[in-house]
């Protein structure tokens, strides 16, 4: 999540005042900013593509797998033909790059990319 | 014949699962007790031989017997602090800002109730 909230910060800039005085106008207007900017940094479309992109980045590197064949569809077992415990190694690889629990039983579930992605952020999601 | 060899696959089924939960939580006790990864790749390198060694064993007496030798094995040398994902139940962060219940809001308006 941290890393997640990291890479978006680093493409929006927060506005920042440098005026001496403050006034409660300007005050709430910046809280204004801030909620609008919480409500960007939670889930959009734009993080929905950087969740996919890191997935298949991840997926490619995995050594047992041809890099070329890596698709958002292709099923990790019958298509990048891993066997169940390289399955495992894969899960425990997205643990530690999105930093969630996977629980053992969602983690038989989790069959291509697609399915994936749409895990690490329903999670995200619980978080904040 | 049908309800033997059904009842043959389903076993092996159970089998499968077990180990791959196995595998899975052997997996991580590794990264517990090997946190640098130079230390962790040979470790896992050798939890995986170990399994590959008896990919092939097929009389299913003998790999309920392996799977709960490994079981054994895995409790016995379970990491007695392990890591924790801080926003998981348990980590550090778990819970620490709930999400106030509905019907509940903060107005920030910075002290002008007051004068409106």
């Amino acid at each position: 999540m941290q890393s997640l909230r990291n890479s978006i910060l680093n493409h929006v800039r927060v506005r920042v005042f440098t005026t001496k005085r403050l006034i409660a106008g300007e005050l709430s207007a910046l809280y204004g900013d801030c909620q609008q900017l919480r409500t960007c940094s939670t889930i959009s479309s734009n993080s929905n593509d950087q969740v996919m992109d890191r997935v298949i980045k991840l997926v490619k590197k995995f050594d047992k797998i041809d890099a070329a064949k890596v698709t958002e569809k292709a099923d990790f077992q019958k298509d990048l033909s891993l066997d169940s415990l390289d399955r495992v190694e894969l899960v425990m690889a997205f643990e530690e790059e999105f930093s969630v629990e996977i629980p053992d039983a969602e983690a038989d579930k989790l069959k291509c990319c697609a399915d994936v992605a749409k895990y690490v952020i329903s999670t995200a999601d619980q978080k904040i | 014949m049908s309800v033997a060899s059904a009842s043959y696959l389903a076993r092996r089924a159970a089998q499968k699962e077990r180990v791959r939960i196995l595998y899975r939580r052997a997996l991580k006790d590794t990264l517990n007790w090997a946190v640098h990864r130079h230390l962790f790749y040979p470790d896992a390198d050798a939890l995986r031989e170990k399994f590959e060694a008896n990919r092939n064993v097929d009389n299913i007496e003998t790999i309920d017997r392996m799977i709960t030798a490994g079981e054994a094995t895995y409790n016995k040398w379970q990491h007695p602090d392990p890591y924790i994902v801080p926003w998981a139940p348990g980590g550090s962060k778990f819970c620490r800002n709930p999400t106030p219940p509905e019907g509940i809001e903060i107005i920030y308006d910075y002290g002008r109730e007051d004068t409106a």
